[in-house]
């Protein structure tokens, strides 16, 4: 009887440790979708190519026709990409370089909906802004990141 | 330097050039608009290491030369000795130094425990670590910024703002320290120029004016503020012409005796 017993009990073994897992197996749920999430997202494409992401981010309120700047201090023969990105009802972001007379700087640029990104390399070591404008869309969070190598 | 093949597979569209034209320059009360926000504006030592390592070939090893931490109970001075183990941090990736980058990493654990923001990194530290262990020198990079950001807002949570300030003060002291040591027995014009960063030596003085009086009157944190004054008066200079070599060696000096006074203390 006993023997029986045991075989029973190995036999079930696994369906009763089933059974006791399934109620503490945890749910995945998804991250929620933030303006930096998505910046981070834009910016992992040119961390392919070598860039490193920046831990700091600069986050805020977008609103039409009211670009906002933020300084940046970059050193000469470096390059970088800033990328930012905003949420909805932001549909179309743009992102710019300035040098540190205000004059716009010649770099690369890529632009998709609400996501935007601008790169150069910088040709003098020193401070430069850089501004995120709010083309097509209403008030929405927007964040910015930047990448270099 | 665009990553074309990864943003075409992504089927987005780069736009070069951008039509600088439609592009108007900043007026004046945009410039006046500029916000500066110390985890973006202020760059790590990281980067300006990346920017040597294109223009030299720094012996790394040779360079990395880690201040020992002097037993102290002065916060300010522990916050700006948190900033300059955070630079060793990077000397030791530059070197690819992996027993070099856990022994910092300890360093700034225990330091971080004194500060009471140990709970907050000792993941981190777990994870510098790893990453030395295996030689991943990139990630290194990123979890060295990552500790340095999430001790800064330990501070900030436990009402520790004005130690803030002193971290990334301690943290670019250093960077100047080893970067202008370099410069100064290798100097070329190039190089020179990258310690031209007059900004960031503004903001870090405008941050200190800010601090309590207390704080500020430190005999350690004033010795700091005079040597940041001397260090702009040198940097601040025609952006079209590199610092002369003799510029530079005033540089390395000043910022050496900083470094050397965070890590004993000021003179009494």
């Amino acid at each position: 009887m006993k023997p029986l017993l045991f075989v029973a009990l190995i036999a079930l073994a696994p369906a009763l440790l089933a059974e006791q897992k399934q109620p503490t197996a945890p749910t995945p749920t998804p991250l929620p979708v933030t303006s930096r999430s998505r910046a981070l997202e834009l910016a992992g494409a040119f961390a392919n190519d070598g860039y490193k992401i920046r831990d700091g981010f600069w986050a805020g309120s977008l609103e039409l026709g009211k670009p906002l700047f933020v300084e940046v201090n970059l050193f000469s023969g470096n390059e970088y990409w800033f990328s930012s990105a905003a949420l909805p009802p932001a549909h179309k972001i743009a992102v710019d370089v300035f040098d540190q007379k205000g004059r716009p700087v010649q770099g690369e640029r890529f632009q998709d909906g609400a996501t935007a990104a601008a790169g150069l390399i910088a040709q003098t070591s020193g401070h430069y802004f850089v501004r995120v404008t709010m083309t097509e869309g209403e008030k929405a969070d927007f964040c910015l990141v930047y990448s270099y190598k | 330097m665009i990553p074309r093949c990864a943003i075409l597979a992504a089927g987005l569209a780069l736009v070069a050039g951008h039509g600088l034209a439609a592009v108007e320059p900043m007026n004046k009360a945009q410039i006046k608009s500029v916000v500066r926000v110390e985890s973006l504006t202020i760059p790590t030592p990281g980067e300006f290491f990346a920017a040597i390592d294109k223009q030299g070939q720094p012996n790394w090893t040779q360079l990395f030369q880690p201040k020992s931490v002097t037993l102290t109970s002065n916060r300010a001075q522990m916050a700006l000795m948190l900033g300059v183990l955070v630079a060793d941090g990077y000397i030791a990736v530059e070197a690819q130094d992996g027993q070099g980058v856990k022994n910092t990493g300890k360093e700034i654990i225990n330091l971080g425990t004194k500060l009471n923001v140990s709970k907050t990194i000792l993941g981190r530290g777990n994870s510098i670590n790893d990453f030395a262990e295996n030689n991943d020198w990139s990630a290194l990079r990123e979890e060295l910024e990552a500790t340095q950001n999430e001790v800064k807002l330990a501070m900030a949570e436990q009402k520790d703002q004005n130690l803030v300030i002193l971290v990334t003060v301690g943290a670019w002291t250093r960077g100047i320290d080893v970067a202008a040591r370099f410069i100064d027995k290798n100097y070329t014009p190039g190089l020179a120029a990258l310690l031209r960063q007059p900004a960031i030596i503004d903001y870090l003085l405008s941050q200190l004016s800010l601090l309590p009086t207390g704080l500020r009157n430190d005999p350690l944190v004033l010795h700091l503020q005079q040597g940041l004054e001397s260090s702009l008066k040198l940097v601040d200079a025609d952006p079209a012409k590199p610092l002369d070599p003799e510029t530079v060696k005033s540089l390395a000096k000043t910022a050496a005796e900083l470094v050397t006074s965070i890590a004993e203390g000021a003179k009494k």
